[in-house]
């Protein structure tokens, strides 16, 4: 699974241990996420979409087509 | 509410906070042990010994404290095992009337760990999660050619105690979520 969460929160200025405080994560899931060694649960991914404010499909993708 | 802080330093602090809760253990033990048989003998400080040993285990339990505050939960599984191998929880006294109790208190205190380790591990973050569940498939893994070898080997080696098959389990665990640990880093 490929995601567009490091350019996200590159965007929005955060560090990811800033992302992490705000997701309730450590900054070890966030960094396991944004290299795609770890996919997160479906809870996770809704969370990370509300706080970013993008719908899922443009942050996470099975084949690495985001847009 | 336990406030928590997930900064890698803060782990590294946990790892030191280990090894002193791990001499702590073994100083307040290797006291007691000392201690204990001369407690009615005038002329040896054994008071002083035993007083020694339970400040160095009241030491290990606020280094254990402080491990927990630090996020460093998985070192709670080798100082259980050093714990296990020190106290022995498991193991009937000598005398008879004394087995009933040990047996109580040994297994109180194993479940008293084992919930606080449950509590901990469900207060963790997902990914935390994942690599204990997949740090104790790999242990378990781990496990099976040990058990083997010991099969094979088994009358040059010493008799299997529970106790030491719990210790060796808590070990592979750990090492187990080292190595799936280091592929999440």
């Amino acid at each position: 699974m490929k995601n567009s969460l490091r350019v996200l929160r590159a965007e929005r200025r955060w560090s990811q241990a800033g992302l992490a405080e705000r997701l309730g994560v450590s900054r070890q899931t966030v960094n396991a996420i944004e290299t795609g060694r770890y996919d997160p649960s479906l809870p996770l991914a809704f969370t990370i979409s509300r706080l970013v404010g993008q719908p899922i499909e443009r942050i996470f993708s099975p084949d690495g087509d985001l847009r | 509410m336990l406030k928590l802080d997930l900064s890698a330093r803060s782990t590294r602090a946990g790892m030191v906070w280990f090894v002193v809760a791990a001499v702590a253990s073994v100083a307040g033990s290797v006291l007691g042990r000392i201690a204990g048989p001369h407690m009615l003998d005038p002329t040896f400080p054994a008071r002083l010994l035993m007083t020694c040993g339970l400040a160095s285990l009241v030491v290990a339990g606020f280094s254990t404290w402080r491990m927990v505050r630090c996020r460093a939960d998985a070192w709670l599984l080798p100082l259980a095992a050093l714990n296990l191998a020190l106290l022995e929880p498991g193991r009937a006294g000598d005398a008879a009337t004394w087995r009933a109790e040990w047996a109580v208190g040994g297994v109180a205190a194993t479940a008293a760990a084992v919930a606080l380790f449950g509590r901990l591990l469900a207060r963790t973050d997902e990914l935390q999660r994942h690599i204990y569940i997949d740090g104790a498939a790999l242990g378990l893994l781990m496990a099976l050619p040990l058990a083997m070898a010991y099969a094979l080997f088994e009358s040059w080696l010493p008799a299997l105690r529970a106790q030491w098959v719990t210790i060796s389990l808590l070990l592979l665990w750990w090492a187990g979520w080292l190595i799936t640990a280091f592929r999440y880093r």
